[in-house]
């Protein structure tokens, strides 16, 4: 292993024990509580990203996979009458019924390309807000409650905490792998030019689906965790139409398609999204809410990781060429390390 | 039972023109600077509080005061594409734009809640409530007038469009934005105004939306929704297809209303829907030129 | 081949390990902490401060998004409260401080709120926020603590009947039941001899679990009087637009009109719509918008809302000493006048009352010890009239009254039950619209 993989591995290492020693340090439930609402949207982050980040298809509409777990797991505990710790096994159903839902959702609106898929997202969002809402086998405007947990209320959020990490782990690890793999070329293929990629053999309705329902499934699943922490899930609050803006931001304020990215931008977000609200004076939170996206689309507009990277590489090349040039007749650079660095 | 289907049709038709007042300056921003405006819901709310402003404290007439609101919106609408819609540029546009309008439309809102609070509004006049009896229905005036209006501006559009320089150039723009610029089209400026007039148009739409709905600054989010959808199913850029969508649209709804009303929404985007995957470009919208 | 995006080099990627921690440690460091201990046990802080400590009393309010209209009238009557209490020396001699924190409408956001107000802020009681969406999940939050819970805003079935309620039985509605709300007006339909009364009523309702139950108790009632639905449909909360429910109800030219609504927009949508089809309803009720004082008037016209009836538990006009002295206080503070004080107010300051009545009787802070004085039948006052809690936290002490706009819409009376010490006779016809 070379030096900057051995770095690399270390560091990682070292953040995933942060996190896991969090509750152990800072054991407050306030912060396991800003905890477990970040790691939600973390994962959700990086699933949404999987699929829209990295095929250019922009989804508004994965509130849908995320109200759809959480009534999933509600309904499936009501009926079958589970409780307590046992509501954990029903997660996998959570799961499965993003991925079930996103084929014919997929086969819908991924025939449709950019501002048309848009809208389709958003319309099928709309159309599981209002089936919530009608049906009686979701409680109608009511919704559904979850089984009660009679546990302590110091370490209540804990478990939640874990099962949110190892869900936001996971996502990370998988976005990790699909980029890594030819699987994620082929989805960057079609986002940078689909009809090319199409004449190239690419299957493209079939990766589209298959990354959409993968997304869909992470979705629903922490949407079910999500419903199981809050102990309720209405229509409106499971479906919110501001969801998928919030994703979208932090998604795209670390950097749209990478896989770190997502994850600083939930991780810078959504926190700070919590705070501001509660300490809200009137509306002047909105309007500096507003002018934060502002700033960071404007300033930032690759995201946070990649304009970092760029500009650390720039930093530490400087004064070299960093890419071999294409005209360069000598075929080795000057000093090995850019030469690595180029080739990541 | 027909008295009903009846009534419906002509609520659908009245209310679609409401919508349309609203949608078109949307699809027009849509066809030329080829992005989502979700900043249309509360452009609505904004054009509906000015022209409650002018009315309730200078007294002036409704439709009158939109010879002040419109320009006065045309000028907001330059100004915001000017500097935070012109700068946007790359491959990430689209979530860009998303992100940006989305932004604009939360400063719009704080600033109106601290500007008038969150009571609710409505615009008043004797042509709110009042009707005519045609046939055995009462039709408001209120919306035979905002139909009025929709069915000027769009024709107004549509001479704009066809009967003018700056209409060519918007229409060069809207097919394919880098021949235009060959051309020597200035696509910018054109799109800054493209915008301007967009967002004017919808201060028409928001004047005869408050003057039948009541608003608070919170009730742009359900708007915007229902005019995304109206604008793709008439066709991106589609000035016509926008009119005719509306009308469609809500006359759908109301039938479906007669028999339950919680179903009507439903059947608005599953229509939508249903109707993309028949023909992906809407009624009348174009087929999308490849590389933009 | 070098990929498109740039991959992350390793020194950025330290860099982005650096900024998580930070960014934790910052979130850790800006929030009010105190320890990072853990709290102890399922019991609330139960100690009594000394006498001279102020008490903090913490609530989440929606001061922005959907609520946010009530949501401000609550932050006023809690804080009406607050002053009041204090300038009577306080709780037990503690200065009654008050720690409101904005929800914004979001469940996610009450949830944290209530978090942060008990284990960070270590409040020694709390007040329950706006609307039933947000009381259930702030209820179990305030369950796993051992908090009381009471609140004036969450009615719906949903409140009390969540598990957690069912099982730590901590939730304390201080306002009218809702299913009791119409039985004042079925009462009066009963009343009128057969010739006189309506034939024929129609109930549209928004899909919301607060406004649908009262109508759909008046339906069966009223139906089963012979008054025949002509019109019964459910419609969406936020529909833009209900012009064409509003014209069904409309043509169906039904005699009463109950219409089941949660906000002024809805009342105001359904009143236009039967102005512009010359439709006027002999007796038209609605579940909620008309208490809504100028807020309700200045939308639709003072005129229109002549006639106009609304099923609470209190108005402006209530004829005891604490509410006029309340709504005298509110007018000097908050401006305005009496008419238009809007009903949250008045919901808001019972829920300090009955507290402050618990805190008295307790001799202290010990929320377990006020949960169960709160269930042991013990009627309070309040502001709203008297209060008293079944198991599951409902008052059912309070009586349902129904109020009418009378005078031309410029006075808000209170017309049933008929002949109950306050009641003025009501206006059995509504009168025509006028524009």
């Amino acid at each position: 292993m070379s030096k900057g993989q051995i770095l690399r591995v270390t560091g990682l290492v070292a953040l995933l024990a942060a996190a896991v020693l969090f509750p152990v340090v800072f054991s407050n439930p306030v912060y396991t509580n800003y905890g477990v609402y970040t790691l939600v949207f973390v994962a959700v982050a990086s699933a949404w990203n999987v699929f829209s980040g990295f095929s250019g298809y922009i989804s508004l509409g994965h509130a849908v996979f995320f109200g759809s777990g959480a009534y999933a797991l509600g309904i499936a505990a009501r009926d079958w009458h589970v409780t307590g710790v046992g509501v954990f096994g029903l997660l996998p159903l959570a799961a499965a019924v993003g991925a079930v839902i996103a084929v014919p959702f997929g086969l819908i609106a991924l025939r449709v390309r950019r501002h048309t898929f848009i809208v389709i997202t958003i319309a099928v969002f709309f159309i599981f807000q209002l089936m919530a809402y009608n049906f009686s086998f979701t409680g109608g405007s009511s919704g559904v409650d979850a089984p009660f947990l009679p546990w302590q209320a110091s370490t209540y959020n804990n478990p939640f905490y874990y099962i949110t990490l190892a869900c936001a782990v996971g996502m990370i690890a998988l976005a990790w792998l699909i980029r890594r793999s030819r699987f994620g070329l082929q989805l960057r293929a079609i986002r940078d030019d689909e009809d090319r990629a199409r004449g190239l053999g690419v299957h493209a309705m079939r990766v589209k689906l298959a990354a959409f329902a993968l997304s869909g499934a992470v979705t629903a699943l922490v949407g079910a965790v999500w419903f199981f922490y809050l102990t309720q899930v209405q229509p409106p609050s499971a479906f919110d139409p501001l969801f998928d803006l919030s994703v979208v931001l932090m998604a795209f304020l670390g950097g749209l398609g990478t896989v770190s990215g997502p994850v600083l931008g939930a991780l810078i977000i959504e926190p700070g999204q919590l705070w501001l609200t509660a300490n809200a004076n009137g509306y002047i939170s909105e309007i500096l809410l507003g002018a934060l996206f502002l700033v960071a689309v404007l300033l930032v507009p690759r995201g946070i990781i990649p304009t970092a990277g760029e500009y650390l590489r720039r930093l530490t090349t400087r004064g070299r060429a960093a890419i071999p040039t294409a005209s360069a007749t000598v075929p080795q650079a000057p000093d090995p390390a850019p030469a690595q660095e180029a080739q990541r | 039972m027909a008295r009903e289907i009846y009534q419906a049709i002509t609520d659908g038709i009245l209310v679609g023109g409401v919508y349309a007042l609203m949608a078109v300056g949307l699809t027009l921003i849509f066809g030329v600077l080829d992005i989502i405006n979700i900043a249309q819901g509360i452009m609505v709310i904004l054009g509906a509080y000015l022209s409650y402003e002018l009315a309730a404290r200078l007294h002036i007439d409704l439709f009158l005061g939109l010879l002040v609101t419109v320009p006065a919106m045309f000028v907001i609408g330059v100004v915001i594409q000017y500097a935070f819609i012109r700068p946007l540029r790359g491959r990430e546009r689209m979530s860009m734009t998303l992100l940006v309008s989305y932004a604009v439309a939360l400063i719009i809102e704080g600033i109106l809640y601290e500007t008038f609070g969150a009571d609710d509004r409505q615009l008043s006049a004797w042509y709110v409530t009042s009707s005519v009896h045609v046939f055995g229905f009462y039709l408001p005036y209120i919306y035979l007038f905002g139909f009025a209006l929709a069915l000027l501006l769009v024709a107004a559009l549509y001479a704009l469009l066809y009967r003018t320089g700056f209409g060519r150039s918007v229409r060069a723009t809207m097919q394919d934005e880098t021949a235009a610029r060959l051309v020597g089209i200035d696509t910018n400026r054109v799109a800054a105004i493209t915008f301007g007039v967009g967002v004017a148009v919808t201060a028409a739409g928001g004047m005869v939306y408050g003057a039948t709905n009541s608003f608070n600054p919170n009730s742009g989010y359900d708007l915007i929704s229902r005019l995304l959808a109206i604008i793709i199913l008439g066709g991106l850029g589609s000035i016509g297809g926008a009119l005719a969508a509306s009308i469609f649209m809500l006359t759908l709804e109301s039938l479906v209303d007669i028999w339950q009303p919680t179903w009507a929404i439903v059947v608005f985007y599953a229509a939508l829907v249903i109707v993309l995957v028949i023909r992906p470009t809407g009624f009348f919208g174009r087929q999308p030129v490849r590389a933009q | 081949m070098r990929p498109n995006l740039p991959w992350l080099p390793k020194r950025a990627f330290a860099l982005t390990g650096t900024a998580v921690l930070s960014v934790s440690v910052l979130a850790a460091c800006s929030s009010s902490s105190s320890s990072s201990t853990s709290t102890s046990t399922s019991t609330s802080s139960s100690s009594s401060p000394s006498s001279s400590t102020p008490i903090t009393i913490g609530a989440s309010l929606s001061l922005t998004g959907d609520f946010s209209a009530d949501g401000i009238n609550y932050e006023h009557g809690y804080e009406l409260w607050a002053n009041d209490v204090n300038a009577k020396g306080g709780l037990l001699g503690h200065k009654v401080v008050l720690k409101i924190l904005n929800d914004a409408s979001s469940p996610t956001q009450v949830d944290t709120n209530y978090q942060t107000l008990f284990s960070s802020d270590h409040v020694s009681l709390a007040f329950g926020p706006f609307s039933s969406l947000l009381t259930t999940p702030a209820s179990a939050v305030a369950a796993r603590y051992g908090y009381a819970f009471v609140e004036g805003a969450g009615g719906a079935p949903t409140v009390f009947n969540s598990p957690s309620n069912q099982a730590d039985h901590n939730v304390f509605d201080v306002s009218l039941p809702i299913k009791d709300e119409m039985v004042p007006f079925v009462n009066y339909i009963k009343s009128l001899p057969a010739s006189q009364r309506p034939k024929t009523a129609a109930y549209p309702m928004a899909d919301d679990p607060f406004a649908d139950p009262p109508v759909q108790l008046a339906q069966q009632e009223l139906q089963a009087l012979g008054v025949k639905t002509v019109y019964s449909k459910i419609f969406p909360e936020e529909v833009a637009d209900y012009k064409a429910p509003a014209d069904d109800v409309a043509a169906s030219k039904a005699q009463i009109v109950v219409l089941g609504s949660t906000d002024v927009p809805t009342v105001a949508a359904f009143m236009q719509a039967f102005e512009q089809q010359h439709y006027t309803p002999k007796l038209f009720i609605a579940a909620a918008g008309p208490d809504q004082g100028s807020a309700f008037t200045s939308v639709v016209g003072k005129g229109n809302a002549a006639g106009m009836m609304v099923p609470d538990g209190w108005y402006p006009g209530y004829a005891s000493s604490a509410s006029q002295a309340l709504v005298q206080e509110y007018v000097s503070k908050y401006g305005g006048n009496a008419a238009g004080v809007s009903s949250d107010v008045a919901e808001a300051y019972s829920v300090g009352q009955v507290m402050a009545q618990a805190v008295a009787a307790t001799g202290g802070f010990n929320n377990a010890k006020i949960i169960s004085y709160l269930h042991s039948d013990v009627t309070l006052t309040s502001v709203q009239g008297p209060v008293k809690f079944d198991s599951l936290g409902e008052n059912n002490a309070s009586a349902a009254f129904v109020f009418q706009w009378q005078n031309g819409g410029a006075v808000f009376n209170q017309v049933l039950p008929a002949g109950v010490s306050g009641s003025v006779a009501i206006l059995a016809t509504k009168p025509a619209w006028t524009s």
